[in-house]
């Protein structure tokens, strides 16, 4: 079953009289349960797809249907209760959260909002999510330019997993932040997906996306010029950009 | 060893935090660099390795730094204690640098022929057409394609890519002895990466320059340096050839080699590093890595100065349990 | 990332205070606020315990400092020290109310301004804000003091009227950026009604610039208050105020320096409590950059 799909989606932006077309025709789709990649370079048009799939940007042509169903009406994109179905974490953890609200807070705000508004059992709720993100009770009361990058990302996840989504979007997650917070971000991940998570994974880093995806799209200039399984993306690109791609990712032992 | 082009030993670096604070950035960097080596830096934030690059370059100062101890010996010169007047004689002639691509760059204001006029002149009177011919022939070893046009170029008319081979341009117009290069593609594309590292490359083999290349990508340096020097929260904590970096001798530079997410298999278990990297200038006693590693004892915490032992001839290693875990 | 210890679970109240304190510019916040607190609480307590009123006759005129009156007694023989103190409600009460009244509406100005799609009505607003800041405060305040008269809250209607361009500039520029922040983003993905997100998220990050630019204003206010009041626009007789009370002791400054230095100093001591406290903010900002 497809959670996601998009069909023919272009965005084009215009500015001073010109045009620019960010996303040109573009089909995807994510099935339910699985971690699809959408890897290019910068300027590739991946990060304002992301952004239409999970609905911060309207198409200019096309559209998207979650579980069938257009996700915009009108025009509003995902009403009501079908804003918590998609979620997203973006790429700078500096500006992903209020750094004037505690990491709990921010939390345990959506906890009040949409489940529990009671302030006691909210901040609780909050509080069991963040350890299981691997941030400790004390730091959940910090604000966030106490933590370091990597806790922020982790925190930005908790927040979108208080609404409980069935899909995340991830723009770019890992690119902003250390080697040794990548490595435990990436494992956040990989426990999600195994309790259910569908995730879109954003990135030009090819080492994070051959360890996540299952399948994968390879966007240039806003086409999606290859699309496959992930081991036969990366063991066998049959389109020329993709293999180029491949061929410079650097690898031990060859000099 | 002793020939070698660049020699730092117990290097010690302070920054002015406030008129009466003090706070250590770089508690003991101990290495050495040959003429025409290529050698890689590597480490996290608050390891120290930026500030290095600077006492390398002379721009300490600018960030309210100072070497407080140790000696720092470029080709036989002093660079701790030397004027600002040998600091110009150096910088730029003898010592070139290349910056992170996301931060610095070409100056926005000014044209890239402006700029690589600068760098190839750096304050001395050349003549107009010879400065121009050369600034022609550097643009064309770092491939860019029509150098005439990008002369005129503002830097905004270019790539990310582009601009940083611009860098690369400027920094070796003198042809330098040493090139820092700070985290030169960071930001950049991956296939973008891979031109400017051969690049590279290709100056180090044609200009015989030794280039000290700054990263905290474990495979991009694996890659393409000869050996690489690990640090870790101030401290150079290893030195070892990239060909042998599988016979490592210290925990810190197992854990990196261990967590590369390309040697490990799809969702596989990812091997992290335990908490996080210590903050900057407060420092347990003993190894600071020992709060983070899997081979600690309690002898690794007590306050004993840190040895540099030699496990090889071109390997360096300061853990004080290296024997004990892999061996003699 | 400052001092460890502060933030460990076990960290006592007494450990904390002190750490704060011991980052850049704790030191000054903490004499400006005190020296602020001091005059302001004196201000208006001494003048209802003190021995005597701000406008009765207590002795003969012009007599100099003594220990019966500390700072004099002016050329009406009334009590120098009860009249300065009395000025406080006037000078800092009235400066407040010049700070805080422009604040509030130029804020949310500013922020509405910043939420805006409307071309039209944002180009038009900001073209309205810019013509009054262009305006020299100091001399419009004279110029609209000839319409309306003069008078202590005439001020606070100029005051009002000039200086809520200033904060709206300041809240609309720091607006704008603020909603391009990603958290801003993920807020509308939370599902958070729109009113939720200003108020939560928008209005607090923006206001802390206002308010930042507002304490450096107050300086300015109080002097603006004073300085109306030495020129005849603003307090009358017999109100106390210190610019006026300088205005008047002016033709006795050979004979009865107090008339005019204390007041003089009661305007120093409240501009400088408020410039340590300004600068210890500013040295904290930068110290943690």
């Amino acid at each position: 079953m497809n959670l996601l799909e998009a069909f023919d989606v272009s965005v084009t932006f215009k500015a001073f009289g010109y045009e620019v077309q960010a996303v040109k025709n573009v089909d995807f789709v994510l099935p339910q349960g699985k971690v699809v990649g959408i890897v290019g370079e910068s300027g590739s048009g991946k990060s304002t797809f992301a952004r239409v799939l999970s609905g911060l940007q309207e198409p200019t042509g096309g559209y998207v249907t979650y579980l069938g169903a257009p996700i915009q009406d009108g025009k509003e994109i995902y009403k009501g209760e079908l804003r918590k179905a998609v979620q997203m974490v973006f790429q700078d953890p500096y500006s992903s959260l209020n750094p004037r609200m505690r990491i709990i807070n921010a939390v345990a705000e959506a906890v009040r909002v949409h489940q529990n508004p009671n302030k006691a059992e909210a901040q609780q709720i909050a509080l069991d999510l963040l350890k299981r993100m691997g941030i400790s009770e004390i730091d959940a009361f910090k604000y966030p330019s106490s933590l370091s990058g990597g806790q922020r990302q982790r925190a930005s996840v908790a927040r979108a997993l208080s609404v409980q989504p069935k899909i995340l979007i991830a723009d770019e997650p890992t690119s902003a932040i250390d080697q040794s917070a990548q490595s435990q971000l990436l494992e956040l991940f990989s426990e999600l997906i195994m309790d259910g998570l569908s995730i879109v994974l954003v990135s030009h880093d090819l080492g994070v996306i051959r360890y996540l995806t299952d399948n994968v799209y390879v966007m240039q200039n806003g086409e999606f010029v290859e699309t496959g399984s992930s081991s036969k993306i990366f063991e066998n690109p049959s389109n020329a950009y993709t293999q180029k791609l491949i061929a410079s990712i650097p690898s031990s032992g060859k000099k | 060893m002793s020939n070698a082009l660049v020699q730092i030993d117990s290097l010690c670096i302070d920054v002015k935090v406030t008129r009466t604070r003090r706070l250590t950035i770089v508690n003991s960097a101990t290495f050495d660099v040959q003429p025409g080596q290529l050698l890689g830096l590597i480490g996290e934030s608050g390891s120290g390795k930026t500030m290095l690059c600077r006492s390398l370059v002379g721009t300490l100062h600018r960030r309210g730094a100072y070497i407080n101890s140790g000696s720092l010996t470029f080709n036989g010169i002093d660079l701790v204690n030397a004027s600002p007047k040998e600091w110009r004689d150096i910088r730029g002639k003898e010592i070139g640098y290349i910056p992170q691509s996301a931060l610095a760059g070409p100056n926005p204001v000014m044209t890239i022929g402006a700029q690589m006029a600068e760098a190839i002149q750096l304050g001395e009177k050349m003549d107009k057409g010879v400065v121009r011919k050369r600034a022609i022939e550097l643009l064309e070893i770092v491939q860019i394609r029509r150098p005439e046009i990008v002369l005129k170029q503002y830097p905004y008319e270019l790539s990310g890519g582009m601009k940083q081979r611009v860098m690369i341009a400027c920094a070796i117009a003198r042809e330098p002895k040493l090139i820092v290069a700070d985290e030169p593609t960071t930001g950049l594309d991956v296939t973008v990466q891979a031109e400017i590292m051969q690049l590279l490359k290709q100056i180090r083999k044609n200009l015989n320059t030794s280039i000290i290349l700054v990263s905290h990508d474990l495979p991009l340096i694996n890659e393409v340096c000869d050996d690489i020097v690990i640090m870790h929260a101030g401290s150079t904590v290893e030195k070892i050839p990239s060909a042998k970096i599988q016979d490592t001798r210290h925990p810190y530079t197992e854990a990196l080699y261990r967590s590369r997410i390309d040697l490990v298999e799809p969702r596989g278990k990812l091997v992290t590093i335990n908490g996080q990297p210590p903050t900057v200038g407060d420092w347990p006693t003993g190894c600071r890595f020992a709060g983070r590693c899997d081979y600690a004892k309690p002898g690794c915490s007590a306050d004993v100065e840190i040895p540099s032992i030699k496990i090889g001839p071109n390997h360096l290693t300061s853990c004080i349990r290296q024997a004990e875990i892999w061996g003699k | 990332m400052s001092n460890n210890k502060a933030f460990a679970a076990d960290a006592s109240r007494k450990e904390r205070i002190k750490e704060w304190v011991s980052r850049p510019g704790g030191f000054g916040i903490i004499t400006g606020s005190l020296m602020f607190a001091a005059i302001t609480l004196v201000g208006f307590i001494y003048p209802l315990v003190g021995p005597y009123a701000a406008d009765e006759f207590v002795g003969e005129s012009l007599e100099g400092p003594s220990l019966s009156h500390p700072m004099g007694l002016d050329q009406l023989g009334r009590d120098v020290m009860t009249r300065v103190f009395s000025a406080v409600p006037a000078d800092i009460g009235i400066a407040f109310l010049g700070v805080t009244i422009p604040l509030t509406i130029g804020t949310v100005v500013g922020i509405l301004l910043g939420i805006s799609k409307n071309k039209y009505v944002v180009s038009t607003v900001s073209s309205l804000i810019d013509g009054i800041n262009a305006f020299p405060l100091l001399i419009i305040a004279i110029a609209m003091v000839t319409f309306l008269g003069p008078g202590l809250f005439n001020v606070v209607i100029i005051l009002t009227l000039m200086s809520w361009a200033r904060y709206a500039r300041i809240a609309r520029t720091k607006a704008v950026v603020v909603l391009q922040q990603n958290y801003i983003e993920a807020a509308k993905l939370m599902g958070y009604s729109k009113r939720r997100v200003i108020s939560k998220h928008v209005a607090p990050n923006v206001s802390s610039e206002s308010l930042a630019y507002a304490l450096s204003d107050f300086i300015l206010v109080i002097i603006i208050v004073s300085g109306l009041s030495f020129l005849g626009f603003a307090a009358r007789p017999p109100m106390p105020e210190w610019g006026s009370m300088i205005a008047d002791g002016r033709t006795f400054l050979g004979q009865a320096w107090w008339l005019t230095v204390f007041p003089g100093l009661a305007i120093c001591w409240s501009a400088i409590s408020l410039s340590f406290i300004v600068e210890g903010l500013s040295r904290r900002d930068r110290g943690n950059s």
